[in-house]
């Protein structure tokens, strides 16, 4: 399953559904897409426009691929549950939203050169993306994020001292 | 005779609130409440107060921030931990100045040589403040601290 979301961000992402909804009848993979606030509606994948974030959680989970706008939460669970995932940034001069830090994002994490996070810029490279990442043979693993932990153990820390 | 621990969660929807459930292992020890934004993704969480958005306009706002000061006057947090947005600028002002809770602030991973409006607002009466980037440590003052990240 390739699970697509846009967020909860307050404007449409019409950009990535429609060029999804194209490319899909060539994908021999079922697609579920969280449109968000999106307009466009889909013909050729199933869709709804919010789920609670279990449920999100839970079709991430289950997914062969993400594909997803540059947001945080999603990019994060995806590391975290060792799911490869395809970031295709929101941009301003589209109204996709409010201004192009989707882009910085982006940015950012490709500098980072992590394994099976991929960035695409353009709608029309995403087609050859998802096929790449579908036919990659290894696959991302879950692990512990030594980061996180460090955020963990300083605000447990600062509530110990603090009551 | 020492005041009994109670930590106030706050977020709004969204990265914001996928960020604080990431963290909320730091908090298992203690009594908690959360205070988030009523969204399809927001919903089905225990302990936990439900606002309409009051970023939308002045009059979401003016009520928002009434109920606010309610649940904390009912809750009488000791700590509040935010991962923003806007949200985390009332509940943090009303919980310092009136409630004396200490104030934990998180700054999203989506911020990363900017700071959030959100962050510049509460930064000056925020006990801890963390970033999840480096770039961002030169952008804020003396007490920003970074010790990693969630991504």
């Amino acid at each position: 399953m390739i699970f697509v979301t846009a967020g909860n961000h307050f404007q449409g992402f019409e950009r990535l559904l429609k060029e999804v909804d194209e490319i899909a009848p060539r994908i021999p993979h079922e697609i579920v897409i969280q449109k968000g606030y999106s307009k466009y509606v889909p013909h050729n994948t199933k869709y709804f426009d919010f789920v609670p974030l279990k449920a999100a959680m839970e079709y991430i989970q289950k997914s062969d691929l993400v594909v997803s706008h540059a947001g945080m939460g999603t990019i994060i669970l995806c590391k975290e549950y060792g799911i490869p995932i395809i970031i295709f940034p929101r941009r301003e001069k589209f109204k996709e939203h409010v201004n192009d830090h989707q882009m910085e994002i982006a940015k950012a994490i490709e500098e980072r050169k992590d394994d099976h996070i991929y960035i695409v810029y353009e709608e029309d490279q995403l087609e050859v993306k998802i096929a790449e990442v579908l036919t990659r043979r290894e696959k991302p693993v879950p692990g512990t994020n030594v980061r996180r932990v460090n955020l963990i153990i300083t605000i447990k820390t600062f509530i110990e001292d603090h009551n | 005779m020492k005041k009994s621990k109670k930590i106030g969660l706050i977020c709004s929807h969204g990265g914001h609130f996928t960020q604080l459930l990431e963290v909320r292992e730091a908090f298992e020890n203690c009594p908690t409440f959360l205070l988030t934004y009523k969204e399809v993704s927001t919903s089905n969480q225990e302990n936990t107060y439900y606002i309409a958005s009051i970023g939308r306009n002045p009059v979401a706002f003016f009520f928002g921030i009434i109920k606010i000061f309610f649940i904390l006057l009912k809750e009488r947090p000791t700590i509040l931990f935010s991962t923003g947005s806007e949200i985390a600028i009332p509940l943090f002002y009303f919980g310092k100045l009136i409630f004396g809770a200490k104030l934990i602030y998180l700054e999203s991973c989506a911020q990363i040589f900017r700071p959030s409006m959100t962050g510049k607002w509460v930064y000056p009466i925020t006990d801890l403040f963390l970033v999840q980037w480096e770039p961002l440590l030169k952008k804020y003052g003396p007490k920003v601290k970074y010790v990693g990240g969630l991504i």
